[in-house]
Order: C-alpha cells, then sequence, then structure tokens
C-alpha cells in the first residue's frame, strides 16, 4: 500500500474529508496513472462472453484481479457471484459496491473491443463491462491515492441479474450475508450523473401460448402468433391510471421460424411497473383473467408466468447518502439525473439497505450493434465513487 | 540436437509462463532491459488496444517491459496519433536514422527499431492483432528470461482466419504450407521444426539481431530464421504457442507477392552460401493477372527486396550502442 498520495501534500492538515484528499474535484487528475489500466480491464473483460447464466470466465477473471490487488478475501460464492473483501482500518462500516457481470450479448456474438481515439468499441462495454471494471478496480485506485478507509469494502461482481435471472446473484448474497451490509453503491457504465435512489414496483412475466401443430388444427383455429396479437390487443384495453405512475411495457414476442408455417409456439414478454403495489396487482389480476379466459374459449395451452416481482421502495431525497452524492457531483461539475431506470438497487431496497446506483461515463447502449463508452469521463466518473466512499467513511451518509 | 529433442525441449506454452512477477524478479536479477516494438501501417483499428492492454499489464503493473514503442511506415490515418495518446513512443521510420535513407516496409521499422530502442531484448509484435492479450509478449519473453542459451523466440498459433461468417476455427499460415516449409524442407530440414515461420510475433536478443541484415519487405521473417540458424544453430531458437490470434486475412493474391518476396530472400541466402547459383540475376517483377469483360490484364509489381546490412556496421548505432568498440577502432 502506498503511504501518501499526490491529492494533498505531505505536510497539508486541512478539513479535507480525508487526510489524503482535500478537494474531490482533484482526483480525476490523481487517478490519471491508472488511466490505461482501467480500459485495458475493461476491454479484457468486455472481451469475455458473459450471457446470463454463463458468467463463470468472468467470475474467474475477476477473481484474478481480486487476488492481483491483493484482497485478503476474493472467491467464488454458492451462487457463483466473484466476492472480493477488503477491510477497513476499523471496519465500523461496510459498504458493498456491486456490478453485474452477465449481458444480454449472445456467446457466439463478436465481442471484440475496439479502443479509439476517444472511445471503447464492443458488445456490453456500456451494460455492463464498464461497471465491473471499475469495481474489481476501486482496491487499485484507492492504493494509487494512498487512502485507506476505516469501512470495509464488500465487492461483488453478481451473476444471473438480467432477465430470468431476476438479480439471484445479489438476492442470494444479501439473503446470506455475513456481515451487516450499511451501505451499497450499484455501478452501471453509463450514464454519468445517474443518480437512482428509489426503485418503481415491477413485474415481469411471459405469456407462454402453445397450441396444435398446424396440420392437426381444426379448420378456423388460430397459430400461436394470432391468439398472442389477441391478447396484446385485450391487453392494450387495459385501463391504466394517470397517477400513481403506472405502465405495461411489451417488451418482447417470440413466433415462428419460417414464413409459410404458422407457429404453434409462442412467448410474450412483458413487464407492469408502477409507483403502487395495488395497481400492480389489479393489472396482472387483469392480464390474469385475459389468460385463463383466451384458454379455455380457445382450448389451448395457455400460461402466464410472473417471474420477477420488485417492490416500489427507495430512499428519499432527504437521506444523508443522497445529499452526499449531489454534493460529490457538484465538486465534479455533474448534473445529477435522478430519472428512473432500473438496476440492482431493488436489491437494496428490497432488504433495507440505503442505496444508489451510480453511471460512470457517457457513451450509448446498443442490442443489435456494439456499445460505446467515452475514455474522458471515466476518472470522473471513478473520481465520483470514490468520493461517495470517503463521504460514508466520515460518516456524512449515517442517518441522524 | 535433433528435431524431435529441439521440439520438445524448445516449443513452449504461453502459460508455462503465466507468473509475470517471477519474470520480472528474474529479468531485474539478470539485469535485463526489454523493448516491445510495434511496426505499423494503417492500425488505427487495432493499435489502441495493443497499447492499452500491454502497457497496463505489463508495464504500469508489472515492469516487464521497459519502453513501447510504435515505428510508424507513413501511416495516413490516426496511428501514430493514437499510439501516442494511450502512452507509446512514437517514431516515424522515415525520420530515423536519415543518413541511411529511407526504404518502406515493416523491415524496415524493425531494423530501425534496434537503434531507437533500449532494450537487451527486442520484442516484435504485429499491430493487427484483435485478441491482443499480454500472453503475446510475455510467452516470448519468458524462454529468453529463462535459458541465457537461447537468443530467439519464435510464436506459433492454432491460427483462426477472419472472414465475413464468424470465425473459422483453424487454417491460416497459407505461405508457410505452401512455400516455406517446402523451401526449409530442401534446404534447411532443421528449419522446419518451427512451426510458424512467418508469425508476426517475436523476440530477440539485441546481441544477434544486430549481427543480421534485415531484408525491408516481406522476407524479412525468413531471413532472420536463417540468418541466426546459420550463426548460431538451432540451439538458439525456442517457439511459444500463444494459442489463438484473430487479425485480418489478406487475400491469396497478395500472398503471391508476399512469397515472391520470400523465395528471393531465400535465393539470396543460399546463392551468398553457394548453395545455389543463377546464371542471370533475379527479375524484380512480380507478375499477377485481372481479368474484366472477358479481356485478361497484366499487373506488374517492382518487388525489390532490399536488405538493410546488419546494424553493427552503423556508425551512429555502434556510438550509441557500443561506444568503447567504435574507440578501440577497427
Amino acid at each position: 500500500m502506498k503511504e501518501r498520495s499526490a491529492v494533498l501534500p505531505d505536510n497539508e492538515t486541512s478539513d479535507a474529508i480525508h487526510p489524503v484528499v482535500e478537494h474531490i474535484a482533484d482526483l480525476p487528475d490523481a487517478l490519471l496513472p491508472l488511466r490505461e489500466e482501467v480500459l485495458a480491464n475493461l476491454a479484457m473483460l468486455a472481451q469475455i462472453p458473459a450471457p446470463t447464466g454463463e458468467e463463470a470466465a468472468r467470475v474467474r477473471y475477476i477473481l484474478d484481479r481480486f487476488v492481483a490487488t491483493g484482497l485478503p478475501e476474493a472467491g467464488a460464492d454458492e451462487k457463483g457471484n466473484a466476492v472480493g473483501f477488503l477491510p477497513g482500518k476499523t471496519g465500523r462500516r461496510t459498504v458493498m459496491l456491486v456490478a453485474h457481470l452477465d449481458t444480454l450479448i449472445p456467446k457466439e456474438a463478436d465481442h471484440n473491443v475496439f479502443v479509439q481515439a476517444d472511445r471503447l468499441v464492443g458488445a456490453g462495454v456500456s451494460d455492463n463491462s464498464l461497471g465491473v471494471a471499475v469495481m474489481s478496480m476501486l482496491p487499485r485506485c484507492l492504493d494509487e491515492l494512498g487512502i485507506q478507509l476505516d469501512s470495509n469494502l464488500q465487492l461483488i461482481g453478481s451473476v444471473g441479474s438480467l432477465q430470468r435471472g431476476d438479480h439471484e446473484g445479489l438476492r442470494f448474497f444479501l439473503d446470506h450475508a455475513q456481515r451487516k451490509i450499511d451501505f451499497g453503491l450499484v455501478l452501471e457504465g453509463i450514464e454519468l450523473g445517474r443518480l437512482n435512489t428509489f426503485s418503481i414496483g415491477t413485474v415481469r412475466a411471459d405469456i407462454v401460448c402453445d397450441v396444435r401443430p398446424e396440420h392437426e388444427r381444426g379448420y378456423g383455429a388460430d397459430s400461436a402468433l394470432i391468439v398472442l396479437n389477441q391478447i396484446i390487443n385485450r391487453i392494450l384495453k387495459i385501463s391504466i391510471p394517470t397517477r400513481p405512475f403506472t405502465k405495461i411495457r411489451l417488451g418482447q414476442i417470440k413466433a415462428g421460424a419460417l414464413y409459410n408455417i404458422e407457429p404453434n409456439h409462442g412467448e410474450l414478454g412483458l413487464e407492469v411497473v408502477s409507483d403502487s403495489n395495488e395497481m400492480i396487482d389489479r393489472i396482472i389480476g387483469e392480464i390474469e383473467d385475459i389468460v385463463t379466459e383466451s384458454s379455455a374459449r380457445n382450448a389451448i395451452d395457455l400460461k402466464l408466468d410472473c417471474f420477477f416481482r420488485r417492490e416500489p421502495g427507495g430512499i428519499p431525497f432527504a437521506h444523508p447518502l443522497v445529499k452526499c452524492v449531489v454534493n460529490v457531483m457538484s465538486q465534479l461539475r455533474l448534473q445529477p439525473d435522478q430519472s428512473h431506470r432500473p438496476s440492482e438497487l431493488s436489491e437494496f431496497v428490497a432488504h433495507g439497505i440505503p442505496a444508489v446506483t451510480l453511471g460512470i461515463t457517457t457513451g450509448e447502449t446498443h442490442i443489435r450493434r456494439p456499445d460505446f463508452v467515452m475514455i474522458d469521463p471515466i476518472l470522473k466518473g471513478v473520481a465520483q465513487i470514490i468520493g461517495v466512499l470517503l463521504e460514508i467513511d466520515r460518516g456524512a451518509c449515517d442517518e441522524q | 540436437m535433433n528435431n524431435e529433442a529441439w521440439l520438445a525441449e524448445r516449443t513452449f506454452h504461453h502459460s508455462n509462463f503465466w507468473d509475470i512477477k517471477w519474470l520480472v524478479e528474474e529479468k531485474q536479477r539478470q539485469g535485463l532491459t526489454i523493448s516491445l516494438c510495434l511496426p505499423t501501417y494503417n492500425e488505427e483499428k487495432t493499435i489502441g488496444k495493443e497499447i492499452v492492454i500491454l502497457k497496463s499489464e505489463l508495464r504500469d503493473r508489472y515492469p516487464l517491459l521497459d519502453e513501447i514503442a510504435v515505428i510508424d511506415s507513413g501511416s495516413s490515418d490516426r496511428t501514430l496519433e493514437i499510439a501516442a495518446s494511450f502512452g507509446a513512443d512514437t517514431y516515424l521510420a522515415e525520420e530515423q536514422l536519415t543518413e541511411c535513407g529511407n526504404h518502406r516496409g515493416k523491415g524496415e521499422n524493425l531494423w530501425k527499431a534496434l537503434y531507437l530502442l533500449k532494450g537487451d531484448i527486442i520484442v516484435y509484435v504485429d499491430s493487427d492483432i484483435n485478441n491482443i492479450h499480454p500472453r503475446f509478449v510475455y510467452g516470448l519473453i519468458g524462454p529468453l528470461i529463462k535459458d541465457p542459451e537461447i537468443h530467439y523466440v519464435k510464436a506459433f498459433y492454432d491460427r483462426p482466419l477472419a472472414f465475413s461468417g464468424g470465425l473459422r476455427p483453424t487454417g491460416g499460415g497459407r505461405v508457410t504450407e505452401i512455400l516455406t516449409r517446402p523451401m526449409f524442407s530442401l534446404f534447411y530440414p532443421e528449419l522446419t521444426s518451427i512451426l510458424q515461420p512467418l508469425s508476426g510475433e517475436y523476440a530477440g536478443r539485441r546481441s544477434i539481431l544486430e549481427q543480421i541484415p534485415f531484408p525491408v519487405g516481406y522476407g524479412v521473417e525468413t531471413a532472420m530464421l536463417i540468418d541466426i540458424y546459420e550463426k548460431l544453430g538451432m540451439s538458439a531458437f525456442a517457439q511459444t504457442d500463444l494459442d489463438t490470434r484473430h487479425h485480418r486475412n489478406q487475400e491469396t493474391i497478395a500472398l503471391g507477392r508476399m512469397s515472391f518476396g520470400i523465395l528471393r530472400t531465400m535465393f539470396n541466402r543460399l546463392t551468398r552460401a553457394q548453395r545455389a547459383n543463377f546464371q542471370e540475376e533475379l527479375p524484380k517483377i512480380m507478375r499477377q493477372f485481372n481479368v474484366q469483360n472477358g479481356e485478361f490484364e497484366q499487373v506488374e509489381y517492382f518487388i525489390e527486396e532490399i536488405e538493410r546490412p546488419p546494424i553493427i556496421e552503423i556508425d551512429a548505432y555502434m556510438q550509441k550502442f557500443h561506444p568503447e568498440l567504435q574507440a578501440a577502432g577497427p
């Protein structure tokens, strides 16, 4: 471990938030020697395919980084999460930093990363290879700056976060954590300035439709595609209030393979989000009725599978953690964006742990073409995380 | 050492050298300096990642490399700008050793690297590798640090060829199998044990590299093998399996021109050793054909295959690296 950092001169005694950090605004420059290391870590990580359920290679990579950094505890837990632990000087608080390892990119897709003058381009670099790369490098960054925290850092590269994974990795860890977690920081690649403090109530479901093969169907019987279309039309007629905020998102439809054969299997993926649990229950109940009725009327196999449920909740804007994050962002000249975006924050909400989701840089996320993240803002994003850790460490985020 | 014994003793896998920390300690104990040379010509798509990964892992985290330099043949894209922005030393080949004139080609860059870089060991890595990984460097340095009898290490791969449909699992090395290996079998049978004689990644000790001529163009890899073999024998060589290498595939017609250059380089060495004799000077024109609307058109390529002399014959080099010898005079 380094003794001192260049952020504050050796002879300086000040009212700085940490003995070696006088101004958070100076942190990005102090982190400059690590720029290539962050980029290299990101590029190497992003080139390891990790669709949900197949994150093992990324877990090994992250654990190797943890070991190389000298973390005294590093290993995979029962669920397969990459888990590292950096003990603080006093261990008075424990802060968990989590970034999901899985991606929406199929294993066989091109995972090659390109490093251009101003950006990194590649599948999944923004969601969420950058979050993982930075999470795994935080002990190294603190070491470079000469910062030793009083707080413990619990680092998690979580598996099974996306789609039907349903945050299972993080939920398992929080359900079985051996230490009390005082604060949570969820790291996402983009956007810098992102500050999520609450999670909207969410239910995700698949409607699975199976009809008899075309040659066995009676005259006038419909294909799975047509049945799903009828169900969509009925769902669209469900009345949605303006307040509380409520929305039905029809996000996925899968059916058929050929132009000339009507499909006998189809799936419709949907999400109901609302600030109100009652509203979610009412809408899901109505969808259930539609499915049951359609199944009976058409004599077909139709199922509603609700595989994901999150309660609405979070911490208020007045919470000291939020105030501290806003303060850190302000020192780094970042404009907080508190609009809601889904993340693993909801797991912390469900466990009653004060937590926020932070973005690291600017860029774009795509499904059918490679993402990109801009290089220049990354160190500011890392500085922001370290700034928040310092605020937590000095007790500024504790509730009175 | 026969071919089988050499293969068994001198063929490594990069994983043999995974312990980079040990390599760094041993390098320091032996008092060695190591330089990485990346020859470039319009490689803006791949150079950034190569530098970022190699610098981060093998210079910043583990100080195995003492310097990373890009030596460029006059790129018209942003190769040099990108390389410099990520912390590599950058040189335009034509601006170096100007008293020796300038020729464009990869071999020219490799030859000038001997003058520009300070390392006792020079690692050459091509700049078009999509799946760059630190193993491409430590896998080549490892044998040199491990065994002082080894002077030159060559990479080999199971090389998938990039093409529009994704990645083909095996292949590559067409010129090796059709030209170089048959020629080596005829004239340098021991060198056939080098599994991929044309691979663009290799590392050597300055002490041998400074003594051999460098063809400027296509023949530089072949020439290095033959010339080091003639000076030190097979015991100077090792090779390392670096697993897979993803890179752009060249069209067959371009490989034809490459083969022409390699053939000239080989014939130069055979005539130099008086093992072959041609009554007339070999032509420098390679002829290929295009067809358009049923008409065939001949295209002539002038491929001279100029060779740079051993760099110890250059005054500026001797002043920089062997001033004591130069002061002593001939």
